[in-house]
């Protein structure tokens, strides 16, 4: 694997464990969300993203339960784990740290 | 959810995962409406956002990490199909792997029990012994006054306990007295080790206390089980063993059975017992005084000591140990002269790790079990490369549905991992079935290498290492069997295998096949020549001269002591039993001795001539005591002089016959009637007492193997204290009859005496071949199985490649090729394939017949002669192999052959 997908799929996990920090989604609605809180710019890669749910929950990032949504449908919600709230914290702090280095290096070399 | 639940759960979280996306796909489906789009203009955009839902959950199963074990299951769900498609194939497989891994995890099994496995006792790599080094090879005794001298001096660092053999030992549990291991110990020796009694009480300091205090005995769990079947009765149960009432007072715990594993202790007494049931007579010590105790007894050394200290430790205990036994050897050597004194004392005191115990069998059959493993594992190996033949050859045929999977999506990966798990799978049934085998063959091999008529009393039972060896051989072989198809399947070309027509033409002549073909032969090759160069070793063993008659001698070996003889009794009774066995009919003389030909105990003193210097050491040999008529009766001819008479007796002047070997080495000549002789070191004159009357042949009287050693012939009649072990018969006829008639005569003369054995001296001799004869047997079996599988891989090669160069045949015949040309193509081929394997095989053969060189007798394990019938015995193969392909071929049909394409 190349190191783009390696960070894509970093990225990825680190947005759906922020989308679901607050409150408990649907993956639907997890689309929806990011797509909406990013203005559009972000549009998750819907191959990817139940794949990388159910690694999340098998790690033990994720708590998953079926519930209803309000159009009263059955539907798998996730939710962090204090373990993913823990793991959320320090990959948020790594990619301000990582975000803050490029820019200043982008901004010096211009 | 765990890895495990998930591994378990895989229907339901199927279930979940298909409920999941299809509420994803309806709700996006629902909003693309709302959107204002057409229900199926909505269906089609959702799924085209979505992607392919199978690759998804593809991915999604990966993403649980059970995806291995899932698919290792459904590839062997899928074999376990295969197998049922053909089953022919399938359970020749199993059986192949099965007597593979069968074999090898028997021997594997006996090396752990007889090299491997330690003690079962604390702490085991602490455990040493003390041994007399410097003038022979493992002499490991002391006297008990010298073993408390060293222990005085030791004081308390460490602590010496001491065993002692009791000699031939019979218990009498009910009736008839019955052979039993009975070994005698100090009352800390199972402290020291600690081992801990399964029931009553094992030995303490009281039962050291007093010489013949303590008549009490523990016997071993073994001992417990086979003869009084667990009883918690036989505690405080009265015995005798050799005619002493015992009290048996515990039972030493389970797999405990005294420090040498081959010869597994039944019955623990104290050393204050040695004398009470020791079974007296028949041992000579030349310092000491045999009828009293020999507990307190500074000239009789009979102890083993054992010790239990740290490595560390080990060269300071012996040091002390050491100057204890040089003190005490100047005492004992006072009266002797410098030179054989200063001989004497190069023996120092040495402490040798003991952790697996003494074994006789560990020396004796390390070399054999190592040669026998190796050719277990040839044999494993060229049935795996015959079986990975096979396997190939049905790859082949199943390059259709090879190429319908590649091109429906399987990628290659998974192909070959699914082709590998085919073996795997087969590998692991045949293992598990091999493990079964392994038991039968233990026993088997157990039996083949006694030299008695019963198994050697090993317990080589299965354990965690030896299930570990199995588990390991089995997936070796799945994985040699599995690992040429597999590599086949990856290098898999779909487009050849349509072109075709499912009939794979790419891929020259099945070169992988071919090569495994070729090491068969190259391993084939290796293990025929060693069955030739073990059974000549075997058959040059059994035509060994030995001196004396085999065929035509029956003899008994018993025992007068365990019936209660006392030494004034012997005289009559020697007589008595004397013309017992001569009245036996069929029998044309009897004779008795001391100590009988073949394996057993004998007896070696040292012996001084007149006039003549003997080195130090060099004066020893082996004395026996006969009756008159001894020579004649077991074939050994006089080359001089005379035999014993009846006259001969007690009162008048003391006569002896030597062996040739004895007469050249002690008189220095051949002819040595008349020379006088007597006990004593070699450089003194000796007592002279002894006049020589006669000079036998050479007799190898322990057996074939050894050289015959000197021996000394007394007249039994001046020896009247000897109790006599072995009578012997010289038939006319059949031994048969007279074996029978010698029982009989036996249980009249006495029916108290033990009969150990009544057999013709041949067989006797021969089971001290019994390590021989099983390598040559075993390697015999294996030269025979792998010229054998090497025919069928050879011709499985061939005819596949004759099949498939039907086409290329058909159009050499219609060019006007002779059918015999084609033939000869044919054999060619298969004759070329036999020369890369014994090319191959001719490199490995120097080096690796070289290790047998330990286990041959009178032949090279580089015999040329058995080189060349090896050579031709595989060419051999090559041409009956060969054979029917190439008559095949010259019998194609030209038209059909071409047309068929």
């Amino acid at each position: 694997m190349n190191t783009k997908t390696d960070l894509l799929q970093g990225t990825l996990d680190m947005l759906l464990m922020r989308a679901v920090a607050d409150e408990a989604l649907h993956g639907y609605a997890l689309v929806h969300r990011l797509n909406l809180i990013s203005g559009g710019r972000l549009s998750v890669p819907q191959g990817s993203l139940y794949p990388a749910l159910h690694r999340l929950e098998n790690q033990g990032i994720l708590k998953a339960t079926w519930g209803e949504t309000d159009t009263g449908r059955e539907a798998k919600f996730y939710r962090l784990t204090a373990k993913g709230k823990k793991r959320l914290d320090s990959e948020m702090a790594e990619w301000k740290e990582l975000s803050m280095a490029i820019s200043l290096v982008l901004g010096g070399a211009r | 959810v765990s890895w495990i639940q998930r591994l378990f759960g895989r229907e339901s979280l199927e279930r979940d995962m298909n409920r999941e996306m299809r509420f994803h796909l309806d709700a996006a489906v629902a909003d693309h409406v709302r959107a204002g789009l057409s229900r199926d203009e909505a269906v089609r955009r959702a799924r085209m956002d979505f992607g392919g839902p199978e690759q998804m959950k593809e991915a999604t199963r990966d993403a649980r990490g059970t995806r291995w074990v899932e698919d290792f299951m459904s590839d062997a769900r899928f074999a376990f199909r295969g197998m049922g498609r053909s089953p022919v194939f399938a359970v020749a497989a199993i059986l192949t792997i099965a007597i593979g891994v069968g074999a090898n995890t028997a021997v594997w099994s006996i090396m752990d029990a007889l090299m491997k496995r330690v003690l079962p006792v604390d702490k085991p790599e602490e455990l040493h012994a003390l041994r007399r080094d410097g003038l022979q090879e493992g002499i490991y005794y002391t006297s008990y006054p010298l073993m408390q001298t060293m222990q005085r001096d030791l004081g308390p660092l460490a602590e010496l306990a001491a065993v002692g053999s009791i000699g031939r030992a019979y218990a009498t549990i009910a009736d008839r007295p019955e052979p039993a291991q009975t070994l005698a110990v100090s009352g800390n020796f199972f402290g020291l080790l600690g081992v801990h009694a399964a029931a009553g009480r094992l030995f303490g300091p009281a039962d050291d206390a007093n010489v013949g205090g303590s008549p009490v005995v523990v016997i071993s769990d073994r001992y417990w089980e086979s003869r009084f079947g667990r009883s918690p009765s036989a505690v405080g149960r009265t015995i005798r063993i050799n005619n002493f009432p015992v009290t048996i007072v515990g039972v030493a715990e389970p797999g405990f059975g005294g420090l040498n594993v081959s010869s597994p202790v039944d019955v623990f007494a104290p050393l204050t017992m040695h004398h009470a049931l020791r079974l007296r007579g028949n041992a000579r010590n030349q310092n000491g005084r045999d009828e009293e105790p020999w507990m307190p007894q500074r000239e009789i050394s009979w102890l083993t000591l054992i010790t239990r200290v740290p490595a560390s430790d080990a060269p300071r205990v012996a040091a002390i140990a050491d100057r204890a036994f040089k003190a005490d050897q100047e005492i004992a050597l006072a009266q002797n002269d410098s030179a054989s004194r200063a001989y004497a004392m190069r023996e120092r005191i040495v402490l040798d790790p003991i952790p697996r115990g003494f074994s006789a069998l560990r020396e004796s059959f390390r070399d054999p079990l190592r040669a026998l493993l190796g050719g277990v594992a040839l044999i494993l190996l060229i049935t795996c490369a015959n079986l990975a033949g096979l396997v190939l050859a049905r790859g082949e045929a199943r390059g259709h549905e090879m190429a319908i999977r590649v091109s429906l999506g399987a990628r290659s990966g998974r192909l070959a991992r699914q082709v590998a798990t085919e073996s795997l799978t087969l590998a692991l049934v045949g293992g598990a079935v091999g493990l079964v085998l392994a038991q039968w063959i233990v026993q088997a091999l157990l039996k083949l290498a006694s030299s008695g008529t019963s198994a050697v009393p090993l317990d080589a039972g299965l354990n965690a290492p030896v299930l570990l060896f199995a588990l390991g051989v089995t997936v070796l072989a799945g994985s040699i069997v599995g690992l040429a198809p597999a590599i086949r399947v990856r290098s898999f070309d779909l487009y050849a295998a349509f072109k075709s027509g499912g009939r794979v033409a790419g891929g020259h002549r099945l070169p992988l096949g071919r090569l495994l073909v070729a090491a068969q032969i190259a391993l084939a090759l290796i293990l025929v020549t060693s069955a030739g160069v073990f059974a000549r070793t075997l058959s040059n063993l059994i035509e060994v001269d030995a001196g004396y008659d085999r065929e035509s001698v029956v003899t008994a070996r018993i025992d007068l002591r365990a019936a209660g003889y006392t030494p004034d009794q012997l005289p009559a009774a020697n007589r008595r039993l004397y013309q017992a066995v001569r009245a036996v009919s069929g029998s044309q003389s009897a004779s008795l001795a001391l100590f009988g030909l073949g394996p057993g105990g004998r007896r070696t003193s040292g012996f001084a001539t007149a006039g003549r210097t003997i080195a130090p050491g060099q004066n020893l040999a082996q004395e026996n005591y006969v009756t008159p008529g001894y020579f004649r009766t077991v074939g050994i001819r006089l080359v001089r002089g005379r035999e014993f008479t009846d006259d001969d007796m007690v009162g008048r002047p003391r006569v002896a016959v030597v062996s040739e070997g004895f007469a050249k080495h002690f008189f220095g000549t051949a002819d040595a009637i008349g020379k006088r002789m007597g006990y004593g070191v070699g450089d003194s004159t000796g007592d002279s007492g002894i006049e020589v009357v006669g000079v036998a042949r050479d007799a190898r009287n322990g057996g074939l193997k050894a050289p015959s050693p000197r021996i000394v012939y007394f007249a039994l009649a001046q020896a009247p204290t000897e109790f006599v072990e072995s009578v012997d018969v010289r038939v006319a006829g059949r031994p048969e009859p007279v074996i029978n008639g010698l029982r009989n005569a036996l249980s009249q003369f006495d029916a108290r005496v033990p009969v150990r054995e009544i057999v013709t001296v041949g067989a006797y001799i021969e089971r001290g071949l019994s390590r021989e004869r099983m390598v040559a047997r075993l390697a015999g079996s294996f030269g025979i199985l792998a010229l054998i599988l090497s025919a069928i891989g050879l011709y499985g090669v061939i005819s596949y490649s004759v099949a498939r160069r039907t086409n290329e045949m058909g159009v050499r015949l219609a060019l006007g090729a002779s059918p015999r040309g084609v033939s000869w193509l044919v054999m060619r081929d298969s004759l070329a394939l036999v020369a890369v394997g014994l090319a191959v095989g001719l490199a490995l053969w120097f080096p690796v017949l070289g290790l047998t060189r330990t286990l041959v007798y009178n032949v090279s394990p580089h015999d040329p002669k058995l080189l060349a019938a090896s050579l031709g015995a595989l060419i051999l193969v090559g041409l009956v192999a060969g054979l029917v392909p190439a008559f095949r071929a010259a019998r194609i049909d030209p038209i059909e052959a071409i047309r068929g394409d």
